[in-house]
């Protein structure tokens, strides 16, 4: 549980540290890939409380959003359509399903839990 | 196989962390381009060259000093001493000083008191910009109206009267004399003076800005107040 934690800030400490800079041309395409990341990430926990998680799904759900994420924001800079946009609604749509999901799941347990302190 | 799977989410929660800092970063410090073409940057570097002249006389005059100092060190080291006391009450204006230099004159402009113009006091912001462009071209000493320039000097309007050192200059008439390091500077102020666009700023204000020829020898007075300090006075035996 706290693997993944310590994982998020080893990552943050370091992109903050080495101070690297995306040029101004490609900022669209990393904040829609860490939009996807996001969005795979939230599923991921959403699965795990779901108990259908599975780890192939998760690393190839990962990878494969990102790539169609930039993807489609390439396509969109080269046709003249802003495609990015498609891909910024459908992730922020489901962050948010995801997100509200997890959130239900963890307010029945809560209940669950209590209920069960009152029987004993 | 369990631990399998929480290395690959703490690899991907690495990298979603490390695409956040980036992404943070990239928006906190945009990156500022250097827009400028090739004649402003050799005009920010010929200010610095500027500078660095500047620095490099300052040093050696500094050196100078030393040299002075060190030389004097088994004749006489009191004279040394004397010669930087001298110098910097010529600074702080407590002994009159001469030079090559030039007077400037501001009057009334002839043909406005014809017509029957009021005369207005001369503008402080006007002063200062004079001034400014003096000492921006080398000027070392200046008396506006009888009264000697130094750092701690304020021009200001007080009751709309223009005031120097807190004394009123008069409303026409004010001489104002410069004393340059050398001739050929003071040659140059004056060039510098006759082409700016100070004359006009002048007659703006109804007032004509008369720049004299340079003098070999001009004299600046010294301050009439003696500066007391009560800081370093010694203390009484048996305090």
């Amino acid at each position: 549980m706290w693997l993944p934690l310590l994982g998020l800030i080893l990552g943050i400490a370091l992109g903050l540290l080495t101070d690297i800079q995306i040029p101004a041309v490609y900022e669209n395409y990393l904040s829609i890939a860490v939009l996807a990341a996001l969005d795979t990430m939230f599923g991921g926990i959403r699965a795990k409380l779901q108990e259908v998680y599975d780890d192939k799904v998760f690393i190839s759900g990962f990878f494969f959003n990102i790539a169609l994420a930039a993807g489609l924001a390439f396509l969109g800079v080269h046709i003249g359509v802003d495609l990015y946009l498609a891909a910024i609604f459908a992730f922020g749509v489901r962050l948010f399903q995801n997100i509200a999901v997890i959130r239900r799941i963890l307010l029945t347990k809560l209940d669950e839990r209590k209920t069960k302190k009152q029987e004993k | 196989m369990k631990n399998n799977k929480n290395l690959h989410i703490t690899l991907i929660s690495l990298i979603i962390g490390f695409m956040l800092a980036v992404q943070y970063n990239t928006m906190q410090n945009p990156q500022e381009r250097d827009t400028r073409d090739i004649w402003e940057i050799r005009q920010a570097l010929s200010e610095e060259k500027k500078r660095h002249s500047e620095l490099l006389t300052s040093i050696q005059s500094l050196n100078e000093v030393v040299s002075k100092y060190e030389d004097a060190e088994s004749s006489n080291p009191e004279l040394v001493l004397q010669e930087t006391i001298t110098d910097l009450h010529r600074q702080i204006g407590l002994l009159p000083v001469t030079g090559p230099g030039l007077t400037l004159t501001i009057k009334p402009a002839q043909e406005l008191i014809e017509y029957g113009y009021k005369i207005e006091a001369i503008s402080p912001e006007l002063l200062f910009r004079l001034v400014n462009d003096i000492y921006r071209n080398g000027g070392q000493y200046v008396e506006i109206g009888g009264q000697r320039l130094l750092h701690t000097s304020a021009i200001r309007d007080i009751n709309s009267v223009t005031t120097i050192n807190s004394v009123p200059i008069s409303k026409a008439d004010v001489e104002i004399k410069i004393i340059m390091p050398s001739e050929e500077l003071a040659q140059k102020l004056y060039n510098y003076l006759l082409s700016s666009s100070l004359m006009d700023e002048f007659y703006i204000d109804n007032l004509e800005l008369v720049v004299n020829d340079v003098e070999s020898s001009i004299e600046i007075k010294n301050t009439a107040t003696q500066i007391t300090s009560s800081y370093l006075s010694e203390a009484n035996k048996g305090d």
